[in-house]
């Protein structure tokens, strides 16, 4: 894809309904190319309605999606080739359970951007390796723990060399104790620049690798801040109580 | 040590009941005075008699000097009969032989009816899984599929089919749309078969595709995989796996379902079964032995689905 601005992701009053239940209401935001923006809220916000837009797993309803340069509702608009640039990480890994964790990171490079098997597999292998899984190529996803998957998982979105990656609550469906080693290779990636949309509970995450705060509640973007003002001076009334209640 | 027993005194009840149950059709056929036969069945499974080679024509005979090979010159000035593919010679060089006279016998193993029809048997029922499995495939991604106008057909296509008697149908197929078509005896009941079992492994395949994770499909989407990538490569060969059990039972009924088709006069197993009794007058024997046969291809095929299992379950 080619650089068309600095604006990477440009939402403009995106609505959506899920039968009578308004999920988004009015949500506009851009995101800077490099930046991580972190998005919190209470459950059934609509943050993570939001953040599957952003890929069209969730249609809007009115509103525009600017992707890269890319009008997302646009009729000449291939969403397979705008998903192609949009990597996606998910709660529950969804992992593709009957391939190993190479053939995961390999398929989509394979059958998508139809790459020689060749080069696939040496930068899939060396995506493993970054994530910390060089010894756990061959190991299919039922014989890894919850953190590795989700390591794989995130190999396999970076497998497709997107240029967003988006992060659906990413360590929500983890043991306590693997929550660091996935944060961790998060942190690398947004530390290598990398454009990242994160849905998360994790606060120490967010103050500590976001550039913005998003606060979401019932379907309305409420609060957009840096870290900083975000949690140490908050002044809307609903972040106050949501912070006191998590922090 | 107490439930070791207790498997033994179970294992032991098992044995005895099904010795039980040989003994009853034993003294049934002893009640009703029936005289086993046995011998009389198997030469229409494999016929180990001689068969004899007769004249087709009046005429001469040549044989050759290593009497390998018989020369038929017929009276009637037509071109000569060369039969080289015989054991017993029954005639020599330069006799003169009338239409039907013997001239050689030729030994060795010939498949009799029955495993003619057994062979029959499985060509229906090789052609019929293959395409009642592609076609059940089609059907069920139609069937949930967002299109309404696929998706209602599927419907429409499942009820009837289900909702109407197999032997019905092979009628239908054959009498009328066999006669529209021109399609031989054969193909009717191929296409009878396939599309009665096409509507049960659409059904089958669309609760495996929807028993899928639908993350699994939203990831698949999320690498930029189109819908049908998404379900060749993700979806379906999960689904396959899901759906190998109740796939082999329904496989299993479409080769016994097969023997319904001798109503329109095909000689499958059941067929040659029948007709095979009125030429040995031994019915219980040839029953049994259909059934056998059956029960050997019914098994061949369950174990080979469950090897299957096996070799697939190595992610699980």
């Amino acid at each position: 894809m080619t650089k068309h601005s600095d604006d990477i992701i440009i939402a403009s009053q995106v609505d959506k309904h899920f039968g009578k239940v308004h999920a988004l209401k009015n949500v506009s935001t851009t995101v800077k190319r490099g930046e991580v923006v972190v998005i919190i809220g209470p459950s059934g916000s609509g943050k993570s309605t939001f953040l599957r837009t952003l890929n069209q797993l969730e249609e809007i309803d009115s509103g525009s999606l600017v992707i890269d340069g890319v009008d997302m509702y646009a009729r000449s608009t291939n969403i397979n080739h705008l998903r192609e640039d949009v990597g996606m990480v998910f709660q529950s890994f969804n992992l593709f359970p009957h391939k190993t964790a190479l053939e995961n990171v390999k398929l989509a490079p394979l059958k998508v951007s139809k790459r020689p098997e060749k080069e696939v597999h040496e930068s899939a292998k060396e995506l493993l390796y970054k994530v910390g899984l060089a010894d756990r190529m061959q190991n299919f996803p039922s014989q890894l723990s919850g953190g590795q998957q989700q390591r794989v998982a995130i190999a396999r979105a970076l497998a497709m060399k997107p240029n967003i990656m988006l992060f659906d609550e990413p360590t929500s469906a983890l043991d306590p104790e693997m929550v660091g080693e996935v944060l961790d290779v998060m942190k690398e990636l947004a530390a290598e620049g990398m454009t990242m949309v994160v849905v998360t509970h994790e606060m120490g995450f967010a103050r500590e690798v976001a550039d913005r705060v998003l606060f979401m509640e019932e379907g309305a973007l409420l609060v957009e801040d840096t870290p900083e003002n975000f949690f140490d001076n908050p002044t809307h009334p609903r972040l106050v109580q949501f912070l006191s209640k998590v922090l | 040590m107490h439930a070791k027993q207790r498997a033994w005194l179970w294992n032991s009840v098992f044995v005895a009941v099904l010795i039980g149950l040989c003994f009853a059709v034993y003294s049934s056929g002893k009640r009703i005075d029936y005289t086993w036969r046995w011998d009389r069945v198997t030469p229409y499974i494999i016929n180990t008699d001689p068969l004899s080679i007769n004249a087709e024509y009046t005429g001469t005979v040549e044989v050759s000097a290593d009497e390998t090979q018989l020369i038929l010159t017929p009276d009637s000035g037509e071109d000569p009969i060369v039969i080289t593919d015989f054991n017993v010679l029954s005639v020599s060089d330069g006799d003169l032989v009338f239409e039907g006279d013997t001239l050689a016998e030729q030994h060795g193993w010939r498949i009799g009816p029955i495993v003619d029809g057994l062979i029959v048997t499985i060509e229906i029922s090789f052609y019929s899984l293959v395409i009642a499995l592609a076609l059940g495939l089609v059907i069920g991604l139609m069937r949930i599929s967002d299109n309404p106008a696929a998706r209602k057909l599927a419907i429409v296509y499942i009820e009837v089919i289900r909702g109407t008697p197999l032997l019905v149908q092979i009628f239908i197929m054959y009498f009328f749309i066999g006669t529209v078509l021109g399609l031989d005896r054969f193909t009717s009941g191929v296409v009878a078969l396939s599309v009665f079992t096409a509507a049960y492994v659409a059904e089958i395949i669309r609760s495996g595709i929807q028993s899928i994770p639908p993350g699994q499909m939203e990831a698949a989407r999320s690498l930029g995989m189109s819908y049908p990538k998404a379900m060749i490569y993700v979806i379906l060969p999960q689904a396959f796996k899901r759906t190998l059990p109740p796939l082999a039972g329904q496989f299993i009924n479409l080769i016994k379902d097969s023997s319904l088709v001798s109503v329109i006069s095909i000689t499958d197993l059941t067929k040659a079964g029948r007709e095979v009794v009125s030429g040995s007058f031994a019915p219980f024997e040839v029953w049994f032995t259909v059934a056998l046969l059956y029960l050997a291809l019914t098994g061949a095929l369950s174990l080979a689905i469950q090897r299957l299992e096996k070799r697939l379950s190595a992610s699980d």
